[in-house]
């Protein structure tokens, strides 16, 4: 490798996830720093600022969402929660500000390194300008606003494409029902989930070749859609 | 009530007549015998026992009798005015006496049933401080006014809020305490807060004093008190007494209502703390280690030690499927205990049906892997108004089952299809199916067949939590097979709202 280890900083106050979360992270070929409260998080983030951060809600001296909120007020890191199952109405909290995913624990270690990843390559396609999103068979061009399914044009409405667009940005990683809402019809139409509804079934038709099976435009349920990403070029990890 | 007064006095005049002629003949025997000349005084000794006794009347009846008799016994006809002034003088006496004497007595009576009546509303107010609950309120209440007020009682207290245990009440009063048509009526017009109190007279004249129990609010019942025949400046008398020991019980009535919900606020809160606790421990305590096992063993899996040798890869698989399982037993438990405390409050949404079947089977996979799964879902179904997480997760149960008690290697159909104005989700299995028996059981809480017991472990919650967190959300559970080892279907069916989302009515560009 000539690029340097990307930095992972674990925060969590559990000895035996952070055990795991090394071994898995390391053999990944990350550089891991761990956590053990929000304050030791605070400090370690100043000192060497990480490629990427994750974040065990539960911590003994502060609450998740405040080390996420504190955060987020100067850096960009991209971020993943652990958290447990069950509270749909936090996640989305934590995502509407700033969480980039979630992994639901018990978790393995694959479905956490696939949501990192993806939160990572965005982080590089919003530095490196690059426009080609792919998803599978399909291949989104967000610099020509042009949208292919196996090599071929499809045909999207505009607010088809917004959405698609949205997700394409955000690939690989959930974005929640309340952002896109907002982002295609507007804040007052946030609680207007039947609209997001509609527009999926009638994008699946056009994207998916089993609309009834999607495996491009999956859905998260109680939180939002998430675009899928085709396993990375690595050891299969289980 | 009148009518008996005259008797009395009637009475009461014959008996003092009778008492003055035994006096005349005392007097007479005194006058005989002994020669005595002024006897006048022997009279007024009665005249006083009557006003005493009997009361003002027969007293002057008896005074007059006594100076008719003293003169016949005592003074010639050509008396002297000093001897006439003697009789006038007597008269006036004895009138006076009597008159002292029957006040007196009145004094003493009034004083005797002040007392009687004090005493009564003391132990009244004694058994209220002691009465622990509403209960035995209401007993005291009834206790008091037929003990000392000897009044024919009928409570009618809410919360006994249907008529049978009105009657109910109403005969632990004795037979005898039949409530008129009439009375019924105001009983009623009071409990619906129409009127604090009414009097009524039923048709055998006798009037009915009907009053909310509480003049604040009617919600410590209503109460009828037969007061007989009473005269109305009798009745306002008993009205103050019966209000006195009203105000007495509704205060305590009021002070335990307060005190009881207090209570169980406070209870609730405490188990509500000591459950919180529990529950977070439990989560915490059991799903950490969980977390760190499976964890641990999807690293393991993938390290080029494990990676390179299948025996050990299915090893890691082993413990992961089993920490897995774990997991969801815990999360069952949870479940469970939200049930039980009505905790399940759904986040409805409007949601694509094939969305809840891929998540709930995505999440399965691992356990369906040794199975056919066949995919039968409608396209263009219709959109549901549920919460999908919950929805989601009973389906997942099902699906569950359905690998559980059917063998490796058979098909599960999984289905979503528009049925009328439903919608249903179904697994259908080929397995160990049910009996008639087990099909009734089927999702009763802990309901494990023995067939099922004998061949695999779980603990019975699942289906009864898939039953209702689907019940939460309008819909139901059915079960059905055509009997044992030929397969069972579970079906989900929701109910699918007439103004369901179309795409006809796109938000559209």
């Amino acid at each position: 490798m000539t690029e340097p280890a990307p930095v992972v900083l674990v925060i969590d106050d559990e000895i035996q996830i952070r055990r795991f979360l090394r071994a898995g992270l390391e053999l990944d070929g990350f550089l891991v720093q761990e956590a053990e409260t929000g304050a030791d998080a605070m400090r370690a983030v100043t000192l060497t600022p990480p490629d990427l951060v994750i974040l065990d809600l539960g911590l003994p001296d502060m609450d998740g969402a405040d080390v996420l909120e504190r955060l987020r007020a100067w850096s960009n890191v991209p971020l993943i929660v652990l958290s447990v199952r069950s509270n749909e109405a936090e996640k989305v909290r934590l995502l509407e500000n700033g969480a980039d995913d979630y992994v639901v624990k018990p978790f393995g270690m694959a479905e956490l390194l696939a949501r990192a990843h993806a939160a990572m390559r965005r982080q590089v396609r919003a530095t490196s300008g690059e426009p080609v999103v792919r998803a599978g068979p399909l291949s989104i061009d967000l610099a020509a606003r042009f949208v292919t399914i196996n090599g071929e044009r499809v045909i999207l409405t505009p607010k088809e494409y917004r959405l698609l667009q949205i997700l394409a940005q955000h690939a690989g990683n959930v974005v929640t029902h309340q952002f896109l809402l907002k982002e295609i019809w507007g804040s007052p139409h946030i609680h207007d989930t039947h609209y997001l509804r509609i527009f999926v079934r009638k994008l699946r038709q056009k994207i998916e070749a089993d609309p009834t099976q999607p495996r491009i435009l999956l859905t998260e349920l109680g939180i939002g859609y998430r675009l899928a990403l085709p396993e990375p070029a690595r050891p299969a990890v289980v | 009530m009148h009518f008996d007064t005259v008797k009395r006095e009637l009475r009461g005049i014959a008996l003092a007549i009778v008492l003055i002629a035994l006096t005349t003949l005392l007097a007479d025997a005194l006058v005989h015998y002994l020669g005595i000349r002024r006897g006048t005084v022997i009279y007024l000794l009665t005249v006083l026992i009557c006003g005493w006794q009997l009361g003002l009347l027969p007293a002057l009846v008896a005074a007059v009798a006594g100076v008719l008799g003293s003169a016949f016994l005592f003074y010639n006809p050509n008396a002297q005015p000093s001897e006439l002034l003697d009789l006038a003088l007597f008269l006036i006496v004895a009138l006076v006496t009597s008159h002292l004497a029957n006040s007196m007595k009145q004094t003493t009576e009034l004083a005797r049933k002040r007392e009687r009546e004090m005493s009564g509303l003391y132990a009244f107010s004694r058994q209220l401080a002691a009465a622990p609950s509403a209960a035995e309120i209401y007993r005291a209440i009834e206790d008091h006014l037929a003990t000392h007020a000897q009044r024919k009682v009928a409570l009618f207290v809410p919360g006994a809020a249907d008529s049978s245990k009105e009657a109910g009440k109403e005969a632990d009063q004795g037979g005898d305490t039949a409530v008129p048509e009439r009375v019924r009526a105001a009983i009623t017009e009071v409990q619906g807060g129409k009127s604090i109190e009414a009097n009524v007279t039923d048709d055998t004249g006798n009037v009915w004093h009907v009053r909310r129990v509480s003049q604040r609010t009617p919600d410590f019942g209503v109460i009828a008190i037969d007061l007989g025949r009473v005269p109305a400046n009798e009745a306002a008398d008993v009205h103050q007494r019966v209000n006195d020991m009203l105000s007495d019980a509704a205060d305590t009535l009021e002070r335990l209502d307060v005190a009881h919900a207090l209570d169980q606020a406070k209870m609730r809160s405490e188990t509500e703390l000591l459950r919180e606790a529990l529950i977070g421990s439990v989560s915490h305590e059991l799903r950490t280690p969980l977390a760190s096992i499976l964890g641990a063993a999807t690293v393991l899996s993938q390290s080029p030690a494990v990676a390179n040798d299948e025996r050990l890869t299915s090893l890691s698989g082993v413990v992961r499927d089993e920490a897995e399982r774990l997991n969801n037993d815990i999360q069952n438990l949870l479940d469970a205990t939200r049930i039980s405390r009505e905790q399940i409050k759904p986040r409805m949404e409007w949601i694509e049906p094939s969305d809840i079947v891929n998540s709930a089977l995505e999440r399965r996979r691992r356990r369906l892997n040794g199975h056919q799964v066949r995919l039968d879902l409608d396209s263009n179904l219709p959109f549901i108004y549920v919460d999908p997480v919950l929805i989601e997760q009973a389906f997942a149960q099902v699906v569950d089952n359905a690998a559980k008690y059917s063998p490796s290697g058979s098909t599960i159909t999984v289905a979503a299809k528009r049925n009328g104005q439903g919608l249903v989700l179904s697994v259908a299995d080929t397995g160990v199916g049910l009996t008639d028996e087990e099909s009734a059981q089927i999702g009763e809480r802990f309901f494990r067949g023995p067939r099922h017991a004998a061949t695999t472990s779980g603990s019975g919650l699942g289906l009864w939590i898939a039953k209702a967190f689907v019940g939460a959300n309008g819909g139901r559970i059915e079960a059905d097979s055509a009997g044992v080892n030929r397969g069972t279907t579970i079906a989900i069916k929701l109910p699918v709202a007439p103004n369901a989302p179309q795409q006809e009515t796109d938000p559209d560009d």
